[in-house]
Formats: C-alpha cells, structure tokens, sequence
C-alpha cells in the first residue's frame, strides 16, 4: 500500500490535460464498457456480423460453385442484389438498424439525463467547462457510439470479399465511399435524436422512453400520414425512416422509399432541432447549484 | 481575494442580487442567508456562471465576466450542497475525472486522486462505489473533488448538510485543515451559524438580494459589544425612562430590565448619566451576542454594514 504524506503535496501544474470535450466522452464510454449492457450489445452485434459475412460468403459460393447452380437462381430472388445488396450491408434489411436505435435508446437515453437526475452538470460548469464542450462531448459520444458499430460493417464485408473473389466479388470496390457516409450520417441522426431526448428527460429510463418515443412515434405518425395523404414524403419526419433512406440514396437504389429532397430536408431538420434542444436544456442557467 | 463594487445580477426582470459591494480578504469566509437570499447566485457569479448586468468586480485578480472566466475555474473549488455524485463510479476514479476536468494530464489526475482521499480520510474505501458510501464519507468525495487540482479558493456550499454531530466536527475539522494546511481560500455557505461561527475570520449576511452585514468576525462582535442591559435599584419613572435615549438606543425593557445599545461603549457612561438623572445603577451586564442574533439583527436591518473592515 503507497504511504502518503499527511498534507498535499504541491499543486501540479495544470492546463496539460486532455480538452474537456475528451475527458468527459472518455468517461462516459468507460461506463458504458463497464456494464454489462455494452457486453450483451457487444454479442449481438458481433453476431449479426457474422450473419452479414454468412450470406457473403453464401454470394460467393453462388457464383463460383458449379455445383450451386441449380439453386441459385432461386437464391438470387431471395437474397438482395446489386445496389439494393450494398445498402442492406447497413441495414440488414431493417435488422441492424433496430438494433442500434435499441442500443443508443438503452446506453444514450441516459447521457445527459442521468447528469440531470444527479446534478452532475452544475458542478462541471463549476469546472474550466464551457456548454459548447459539454454538448461536444456528449454528442461525440451519442453519435460516435453508432459510428464506431458500424464501421466493421462497411469494412469487413468489403475486406472479406475483396480478399475471397478480388475485384469480382459480391462487395464492390467502392462500397466503402458510399457506405462510410452513409454511416456517418446515420450515426449523426441517431446521435442528435439521442442527445435532444436524453436532455429532454428526468433519469435514464425516461431517456431510454423518450428515444424510443421519438424514432417509433414519429414513425407511426410519418407513416400514418403518408398513407392518408399517399405521399411518401410524410415518412421523412421519421429518424427510422431517413437513417433507412441513407444507404438507399447513397447506394443509388433504383426505387428508394425516400428521395432526395425530403431525406436530406428531414435530416438536416433533426439535426437542428434535436441539438437546439439539447444546447437548450444543458445551459448553465438550467443547472441550477 | 474577491472584490466588486454595485454588483447587480438579474434573472430577466428579477433582480437577483442588488447592488453589493464587498472586499473581502484572505481566509475564511462565512456566507450567511436564508433561502433566496441570493447566496447561490453570488457563487455563480463569482464562478464566472453568470454576467452582471451592472458593476464591477474581480475574483483572485480576474475580472467578472472577463473571456478568462473558463480558466478562473481552474483555480476555483466548488462543493455543492446536493450530492453530485456519480454512483455508479468509484471514489477515486470520480476524483480522478474531476481532476482531469481543471486541466490536469490523467496520470497527474489519478496521483493527485489518490492523495486527496487520503487528506480528506477516505483510505482504502476509496475503490468502493460511491453508492454504498454514508453521508460523512459522501461529504468527503465531494471535498476532494473540490480539492484535486489544488484550487487558491474553495466554495463550500452547506459542508456538514446531514451530518451527525461526530461527522460534522470532521468534516469542520477539515474545513479548516484546508485553510491551515494547504492556505487555500474558503467561502463557506452555511445556515448553520455554529459552522460558519467556529470556522470563519470573515462573515457576509445576504438577504433578498442585498447585503445586509459584512465584515471581519471580530469586527462584528466589536459592533455588538455596545450592547448592555442595565437595571436599577428603583423603577424609573416616566420622565426618566424618556430620557434613556440620551444613553443609548432601547431595545427591550423587561420589568426595569433595559437592553440598551448604548452610544459609546464606554462603561463608565452609563453611571454618570444615571447620577445626572437621580437614579442609582445597579446591574451593567455587556451582552455577548451569539452569532444567530447578529444574523436575526442583521436580517432585521439593525446592523450596519461594515465594509471588509474591523
């Protein structure tokens, strides 16, 4: 066991630290390891991964095997092609997407709301932080989170194909520069969406409520309208629906659900909107000490 | 240490904090008030929180509302009153981030860390979650996350909120091991007049806003030691009772018990003047206020402001 003195030693000199964006982000992604949630995140993403590379590497086996020829023009119908192929790589036919709306609901619905409950952001105002590094930090990390989870997933398929079948491979050699935005979009989305409900609740779970409140509720309420009114475009006021539309745009889908003028009006929308909001709640004047 | 003249601070049309002017030195600094009083927002002002709308001002040489507030912070302490704990979060990793946060490297943050929980007596129970830590031992984390980066000045707001009578001896114990130890600044907030009584060398009353009574402990004492109650061998008649203010200021008669503030704390006065009106003094007892009746008072506008003085 270290001995220490009975008093403090001198004061160390200060100002040589990590920006406090990066030590509060930091923190909150050592939590989030720490807990048991990141490991059961952790699995299902890694299975779905493996899902993704099956079906690959099935892709593969189909073109290449003699011997499968006489089921492939079945399994071609069954599994996507082309584009629609390459932007399901981010989805998974609605899947991962899901998946990941669940885990930024479960770890970020508690970002800025379990700081609310308590009352740890007045005290960081008390320290050398500014509004805008706490809303960087937090928005790193509720919109780094996805992004993280989504790059093996542009990677890795793209990797594996290349390395199978070369440039003949189910994987196109450029998928990663229409898939890398895409995810990062989608990771924006979510992490914007994510930061203004957190900010928005009491405590964890009512972030956890709020997030899920917003991507399903505004999904009923764009696809009830869309139908009603038969136009599509209603289905822009849903996150779900644009963190959808991305890879279908960018993939170049021949008849994506959203065109657009609509998914890049609605993006850039819950952008504004939901970290107005958070920049709205996190002020000093709403920390009261 | 902090200085500022006509501050005035406003939440839109609600004045908050009126008009105060204080200079106040190096030490220990008792804040006194009741609720909304304006305690809270003073401290976010002189954290650099909030802009005052009129007045000047500076804390530790920087000047209030000055672009360098964010790094004034960095040389400020801050012990909420609430608890602010993350739970789910050991002592030390805490500490450790909050150092990080005043600009320390982390390897510095988790030395500094280590050596803070062991001043403020959190030994080995500093690895254990904060959630299954008692009151006293909340009241520590949260001094030394005040304390990590080795701050010029510490805000204490309500350090011995729900504590027992042994935890509140440590914890003022503390108190003012900081100030003898580590010659750090401290304003302690506190409606506990005992707390603020046996720590601070300087007190500063607020009410509504406005500053009711500042000044060095001493000093303030010095003001009330003109207070005496006086009894005579008999009752006074009218006429002599109607010239009691030639002697002082009445402020109670209790049965020919008069508790008076007497103009010159001489206590030779108060005899030549009862000679002079024929009466026969008996009974001069000073009276040695305590501290809650210099806040009462004071509350009540019997105390003038004593500006940083003695």
């Amino acid at each position: 066991m270290p001995i220490y003195a009975p008093s403090l030693p001198p004061r160390p000199v200060l100002d040589q630290g990590l920006p406090p964006a990066l030590v509060i982000a930091r923190f909150d992604i050592r939590r989030v390891l720490s807990q048991r949630m990141g490991r059961f995140f952790g699995f299902m993403f890694v299975v779905s991964l493996l899902i993704q590379l099956t079906m690959l590497y099935v892709k593969y086996l189909l073109n290449t095997n003699a011997a499968l020829s006489g089921i492939k023009d079945f399994a071609n119908q069954v599994l996507t092609q082309g584009p629609e192929f390459h932007a399901s790589i981010l989805t998974m036919s609605g899947w991962l997407t899901s998946l990941l709306w669940f885990q930024v609901a479960l770890v970020g619905g508690g970002l800025v709301a379990r700081d609310s409950l308590y009352r740890i952001r007045p005290l960081m105002y008390a320290h050398p932080v500014r509004p805008i590094d706490y809303l960087a930090a937090k928005g790193l990390f509720a919109a780094g989170l996805p992004f993280v989870i989504l790059l093996p997933f542009v990677f890795l398929p793209w990797g594996i194909s290349l390395l199978i079948a070369g440039l003949s491979g189910p994987v196109s050699l450029w998928a990663p520069l229409y898939l890398l935005p895409a995810a990062l979009i989608i990771a924006l989305i979510m992490g914007a969406v994510t930061l203004g409900a957190s900010s928005l609740a009491a405590s964890p779970r009512a972030g956890f409520g709020w997030v899920l409140g917003i991507s399903l509720g505004s999904s009923a309420i764009g696809g009830l309208l869309s139908g009603l009114l038969h136009q599509p475009i209603w289905m822009a006021i849903s996150p779900q629906a644009l963190v959808g539309a991305w890879p279908d745009l960018l993939c170049r889908v021949a008849d994506p659900k959203l065109n657009w003028l609509p998914t890049v009006i609605g993006t850039f929308a819950h952008l504004v909107l939901w970290t107005f909001v958070a920049a709205r709640r996190t002020r000093p004047s709403e920390a009261v000490l | 240490m902090i200085a500022f003249q006509d501050l005035e601070v406003r939440y839109g049309d609600v004045v908050a904090l009126k008009n105060l002017s204080l200079d106040l030195e190096d030490g220990i600094i008792g804040l006194l008030g009741p609720n909304g009083s304006g305690k809270s927002t003073l401290l976010k002002t002189l954290l650099g929180l909030l802009t005052p709308a009129k007045g000047v001002g500076q804390v530790l040489g920087v000047g209030l509302g000055s672009p360098d507030a964010a790094r004034l912070r960095a040389r400020i302490g801050y012990m909420p009153e609430y608890d602010a704990l993350i739970e789910d979060v050991s002592a030390f990793e805490q500490v450790a981030f909050w150092g990080e946060l005043s600009g320390l490297p982390a390897d510095a943050a988790r030395d500094r860390a280590h050596e803070v929980l062991y001043f403020v007596g959190l030994d080995e129970s500093r690895y254990r979650h904060v959630s299954g830590y008692s009151t006293g031992m909340r009241q520590r984390v949260k001094l030394a996350q005040a304390l990590v980066h080795s701050p010029e000045l510490v805000f204490m707001d309500e350090p011995t909120n729900g504590l027992d009578p042994e935890g509140r001896k440590r914890m003022l114990d503390l108190v003012l091991k900081v100030r003898a130890e580590l010659g750090t600044g401290v304003i302690l907030a506190s409606h506990l007049l005992e707390d603020v009584e046996r720590c601070a060398d300087q007190l500063v009353i607020l009410d509504k806003g406005e500053l009711k009574a500042a000044g060095s402990m001493a000093g303030l004492r010095k003001l009330l030691a003109k207070r005496f109650e006086l009894r005579f061998l008999d009752l006074l008649s009218l006429e002599q009772e109607a010239r009691l203010p030639e002697l002082g200021r009445v402020l109670d008669n209790r049965h020919g018990l008069y508790d008076l503030e007497l103009h010159h704390p001489d206590p030779v006065e108060p005899f030549r003047w009862a000679q002079k009106i024929g009466a026969v003094l008996v009974q001069l007892t000073p009276r040695h206020d305590r501290l809650d009746e210099v806040l009462i008072r004071a509350l009540h506008g019997d105390i003038a402001t004593t500006k940083g003085g003695n």
